[in-house]
């Protein structure tokens, strides 16, 4: 099976649902797994963004702290947040910095905050992007939050939690393969592997569809106002990219399709055992607006 | 106004790049002024830019890229990309791969819409947008274009094999026609395989095109190979991988229920993909080989 050549005919013989998963599953990414179940909180405000949207911090705070109390049924925020680190942690927030469309710093600032509440010293925290192979305290991290904004991308369909740790390989461009399927390979390595305690998708102004390699389209990114929460970076991105199929076939009539499928998630799944990306098995709490919620 | 390249303040930490020294980007367009500084990529050091997507240029022979922002009081600011490419069918082919929307008569070809503008000329293909939006910013960046074209001395040839594909009598789609020259690119487009069945290289040219064939879009793939061996090699390629079951036949009703045929004509390959009709299939495929070039 290894040397199987995949085609685009294979796609045509199944359905086009379980298309992708016959292609994922026929010995490429390897076999299927039991069936566990993830949780995902999607959390919503009207106000969270003003005028030429203005990223309102004291909103945020209080969507963040609602997202992870629900995601781990604690009766307050910051018993959540102290289940996530303790004291002795040092904690790296790889965030994005894409200079079109990066983490809003009112997120970061949010999530750094409690990090501090929950008593991890301000030297043991830090947040970068790019520098996170020369920064000591992602080089030293026992802990890790994985934050960025929710996008389309050139080469791996989505730009969402599980690509965000590209940063942490010297050879990014060897992770594009397969519409970047080895992505999930990374979560593996030691620098990462097992630290992430909390994966979040800024969805305020995602971005629904793209072109090339440095695209950014105003007409394609939308105020949606949300963050998406969970400890299962894959689950989190399918949601993800299920909002982001969902907005463009709103918006075009049809499912138009990316420069790529987002075939990295499916293969985080299936191949790495990094979560869940099947929908069906993904317990989706929706909190705060609902109104255009899509999903 | 306009400034040479080598007066620029580079930026700290990048690597000068190789632009032609002929080209002197404006200094100033629709009241946005060049900042002073200028930031230079090679192919070593594009990946620092574009974010993990720098292959879509690499692909396409890319030299350099030179980067400048200008600032306009009370406006946003407006940025520059200028990528020279080894030539300028690769620089149509960057242009044509991601072309969706209106011409503005900017360079050999352009397009505008939502706030980008890009075009090609010569060897290079530039995009201007600016990090905010509004009518004065528009006007700006097409303004800011045209300056930046006039700076660009020389325009240079559209590929050839470009001309060799039906037109609009048989349907051709506006905006649809690729330039590629990888198998990569073209998955991208149209994915066909995960491996490069059609031996596609550097030294390979493809052209991708939608026709609308009752009302169905069809896809043509026309690619010239550099010898009549590495076209005979890779239309052996394909066939193999992806019509097994024609057995010596040029065309196979796929499980789409459509229509697929291949054909070799000297260096150059012939693919009709999703045809409705063996009929429709068999007109396109006759209507490219009729512009292919005589004698071959």
């Amino acid at each position: 099976m290894k040397d199987k050549i995949i085609t685009r005919r294979d796609f045509f013989r199944v359905t086009a649902g379980a298309a992708m998963a016959a292609t994922v599953e026929s010995g490429i990414l390897g076999e299927v797994r039991a069936e566990p179940t993830a949780k995902v909180v999607l959390i919503r405000h009207a106000e969270v963004l003003g005028r030429q949207d203005k990223v309102q911090g004291e909103i945020l705070q209080s969507m963040l702290d609602e997202a992870v109390k629900n995601l781990l049924e604690t009766n307050q925020p910051m018993e959540a947040w102290k289940r996530f680190f303790k004291s002795s942690d040092v904690v790296g927030i790889k965030s994005n910095e894409w200079h079109r469309l990066p983490t809003p710093k009112e997120l970061e600032a949010a999530i750094k905050r409690r990090i501090l509440n929950a008593g991890v010293a301000e030297k043991n925290i830090g947040i970068d992007d790019r520098g996170v192979l020369n920064n000591p305290v992602f080089l030293n991290a026992t802990a890790l939050v994985n934050v960025r904004p929710l996008r389309t991308h050139h080469w791996s369909g989505v730009g969402t939690c599980l690509k965000n740790y590209i940063s942490f390989v010297p050879d990014p461009w060897s992770y594009h393969d397969e519409g970047c399927s080895p992505l999930g390979k990374i979560w593996t390595y030691p620098i990462v592997k097992g630290k992430t305690r909390v994966n979040i998708l800024s969805a305020l102004t995602p971005q629904f569809y793209g072109r090339g390699a440095h695209f950014f389209d105003r007409r394609y990114v939308w105020s949606y106002k949300g963050l998406i929460v969970g400890t299962d970076p894959v689950a989190v991105d399918a949601v993800g990219a299920h909002l982001l199929q969902t907005k463009r076939i709103g918006f075009f009539g049809e499912d138009r399709a990316l420069d790529v499928a987002p075939v990295h998630i499916m293969a985080a799944d299936k191949k790495y055992h990094l979560g869940v990306s099947d929908m069906r098995r993904i317990q989706l709490i929706k909190l705060g607006w609902m109104e255009e919620v899509l999903i | 106004m306009v400034w040479i390249l080598t007066g620029a303040v580079s930026m700290k930490g990048e690597e000068k790049g190789k632009m032609n020294q002929e080209i002197s980007l404006p200094s100033e367009a629709g009241g946005w002024r060049w900042d002073g500084k200028e930031m230079n990529y090679d192919s070593r050091t594009l990946f620092k830019y574009i974010d993990g997507a720098a292959e879509l240029y690499l692909a396409y022979g890319f030299q350099s890229l030179t980067v400048r922002r200008f600032e306009k009081s009370n406006q946003p600011p407006m940025m520059v990309e200028l990528y020279e490419m080894a030539s300028s069918e690769d620089a149509y082919g960057v242009f044509s791969f991601e072309h969706q929307d209106e011409a503005v008569g900017i360079g050999q070809g352009s397009e505008f819409g939502g706030g980008l503008l890009r075009f090609w000329k010569g060897k290079c293909f530039v995009s201007v947008y600016a990090e905010g939006e509004g009518a004065e910013v528009e006007s700006g960046i097409l303004t800011m274009g045209r300056g930046v074209s006039n700076s660009i001395p020389a325009a240079g040839a559209e590929p050839i094999l470009v001309g060799f594909i039906p037109g609009k009598n048989v349907g051709l789609v506006d905006k649809s026609v690729r330039y590629l020259r990888s198998h990569v690119l073209l998955n991208q487009r149209y994915f066909i395989a995960h491996q490069n069945i059609l031996n596609l290289n550097r030294k390979t040219e493809a052209v991708l095109a939608q026709y609308l064939q009752d009302k169905q879009k069809t896809q043509l793939l026309l690619i010239r190979y550099a010898s009549l061996k590495e076209a005979g090699d890779a239309y052996q390629s394909f066939m193999k991988a992806y019509l097994p079951e024609a057995g010596g036949r040029d065309r196979l009703r796929t499980e789409d229920r459509k229509w697929t045929f291949a054909r070799q004509r000297s260096e150059f390959v012939v693919i009709v993909f999703g045809a409705p009709t063996e009929a429709d299939a068999e007109a396109l495929l006759k209507a490219t080989e009729k512009k292919l070039p005589r004698g071959r």
